[in-house]
């Protein structure tokens, strides 16, 4: 079984700037690995650990994205590899999807792609759909149980707002994991040192056949600015807790919120 | 490019229309009058019943149907093939979907089929000069997007609930029906089965959030406190990411960038300091009452009413209060 894991590189918390162009600013902020793949990462150890077969961990970034990678490969991802071309800078969901199917296509032997359920930074949410049809394999969002995996067919549950519902498809397929779906591990000290020189392949757009055409983003960003800012509030004061609670109570009644 | 905004009717669990799909009928229709165009209702499904005449009397004027066996559950394939085929033969301009699990499925992979984009989660949609934007946020509330659609492609928004007020109905307005079969697909999923979650709480659709934190100090005193309060008040209980990851209270209950996005018309912080992960989950709530013991916590920078105190303390008065002063 050759599972693909797509991991996104963001940052570690969501208070960025905006450039003058429009362009995120995450200067300061650490980059971590979106929380969501990592999920998808410790889902396809456990089943490798189980099958047999190969973990690719793909991502699509600068070189310096290397980082998480190593991270993942750390955790026992058996494979990698970097989806990078200054071409790559400006993509949108849907590109980054033409980008990361080129590859697997390349790849030619996946059995299945695991993704987190959305970025914390863009939370589209949408490039593993996008990525299925691109492939033409079936999808399964939002899964928080693998129930089994076999050749040929997955079984999953897809864990909706108010039902759960279990999906049989057929492999190959893209799926889309949420928080709690397991409990991923942290990598040891010792595959650390050992993943530090592993040489990570990177494919270019040329290396994938891409054109300009496919790199095009299919929304235009027009505007982007940061929230209003809330109205100013007001601390509730009062001699004793009691008091505190009556006053916050009769503020709350005149604004018909309770 | 046909001169049509069509909206994905969706159903609750008893077959009738769901609410969002009533309020994007009324959005569709405020923008076709403003760029004369027209309303279409996309009802796919099998058995779809009085469906078409629900979406004339909330302002379509053409229903475009697909009612097939294949359709009875939503599938991807199966959903995503029906509606391609209609988009692909009617050229719509717009089409709007809700922005559920199952609908953030639906739209993105509808775009690819498209071979367009998809503005996900969307809480504004207008059209100008035949251009349509959508405005949606992104890094969890702390960027808003506004994003236009490359005109000659049909434009697909997935839209949050209650972005829109839901029109008033006028029964007896009537429109025509465009009936098409199921195209052949490939239908590589299919549904075994859909059970009701276990201990399901749907915190996006709460109009009152009370949640817990760390401050709280133990899972004893989130059980004593939280949940009564909550009660009280008519709302459901929320969680930090802190004490969701200590296992206090399960991932269902969790507000913030990881968990659910939430804007109730009250939300209430207990013990909670206010990481940016969680601020970006509740921020746009109307009304927030913050209760933590460290007056300093950014929690109270949102906060539009804001009590410096021991929630052990706090909270009980608060409860017995509030169901003094509501007679509840």
């Amino acid at each position: 079984m050759h599972i693909v894991v797509c991991m996104k590189q963001v940052p570690r918390d969501n208070s960025v700037k905006i450039n003058a162009d429009l362009t995120i600013n995450a200067d300061g902020i650490e980059q971590i690995m979106n929380l969501f793949d990592e999920y998808a990462v410790e889902e396809a150890l456990q089943w490798n650990e189980k099958l047999g077969g190969k973990v690719t961990i793909l991502s699509i970034g600068p070189e310096d994205w290397k980082e998480q990678i190593r991270r993942a490969l750390a955790m026992g991802a058996t494979d990698s590899l970097l989806l990078s071309d200054p071409a790559f800078t400006k993509l949108d969901t849907f590109g980054a999807a033409r980008v990361a199917a080129a590859a697997i296509k390349k790849l030619g032997d996946v059995d299945l792609v695991l993704c987190g359920r959305n970025s914390t930074d863009d939370e589209t949410g949408a490039f593993a759909p996008a990525l299925a049809r691109l492939l033409g394999w079936a999808q399964l969002t939002y899964v928080g149980k693998v129930v089994s995996l076999e050749s040929g067919k997955i079984v999953a549950e897809r864990h909706l707002e108010e039902v759960v519902e279990t999906v049989e498809a057929s492999l190959p397929a893209v799926a889309t994991v949420v928080k709690g779906i397991n409990e991923p591990r942290y990598p040891s000290l010792l595959r650390i040192r050992k993943v530090a020189k592993v040489e990570i392949p990177t494919w270019s757009a040329a290396d994938l056949g891409l054109s300009a055409a496919d790199l095009t983003p299919a929304l235009n960003l027009v505007n982007r600015v940061p929230p209003p800012p809330r109205p100013k509030g007001e601390v509730i004061e009062g001699k004793d807790a009691a008091e505190k609670v009556a006053r916050l109570v009769d503020k709350l009644m005149e604004a018909q919120v309770i | 490019m046909a001169n049509e905004i069509w909206v994905f009717i969706e159903r609750t669990a008893h077959g009738d229309m769901a609410g969002v799909s009533k309020e994007l009928l009324g959005k569709a229709r405020e923008l076709a009058d403003a760029n004369g165009m027209k309303v279409g209702a996309l009802i796919l499904g099998a058995g779809v019943g009085d469906l078409a005449n629900t979406a004339f009397s909330y302002g379509a004027d053409t229903a475009y149907v697909v009612d097939d066996g294949t359709l009875a559950q939503y599938t991807t394939d199966g959903y995503v093939g029906a509606a391609a085929a209609l988009a692909k033969k009617y050229q719509p301009a717009l089409i709007l979907t809700g922005a559920s699990f199952q609908m953030r499925d639906f739209s993105a992979a509808l775009a690819a089929e498209l071979d367009t984009g998809v503005a996900a989660d969307s809480t504004n949609v207008a059209i100008e000069n035949g251009v349509v934007s959508a405005v949606r946020s992104s890094h969890g509330g702390n960027v808003i997007n506004t994003l236009t659609f490359a005109p000659g492609r049909t434009a697909v928004v997935s839209v949050r609930k209650q972005s829109f007020p839901e029109p008033q109905a006028s029964p007896g307005r009537s429109g025509a029906v465009v009936t098409e079969a199921m195209p052949s697909v490939p239908m590589r999923a299919k549904v075994v089965s859909v059970a009701p979650k276990q201990g399901a709480v749907n915190l996006s659709d709460a109009a009152i959030i009370v949640s817990g934190g760390r401050g709280l100090g133990s899972p004893e005193n989130y059980y004593k406190l939280i949940p009564p309060l909550a009660e009280a008040v008519g709302g459901a209980y929320g969680a930090s990411r802190a004490i969701v990851d200590a296992g206090w209270v399960p991932y269902e209950h969790q507000v913030g960038q990881t968990g659910k996005t939430v804007s109730p018309k009250l939300y209430m912080a207990v013990g909670i300091s206010g990481a940016i992960q969680h601020l970006a989950g509740m921020r746009s709530s109307r009304t927030i009452v913050a209760i933590n013991k460290d007056p300093d916590a950014p929690i109270f920078r949102v906060a539009t009413y804001g009590v410096v105190g021991d929630a052990n303390e706090i909270v009980p008065l608060l409860t017995e209060e509030i169901k003094k002063r509501t007679g509840k």
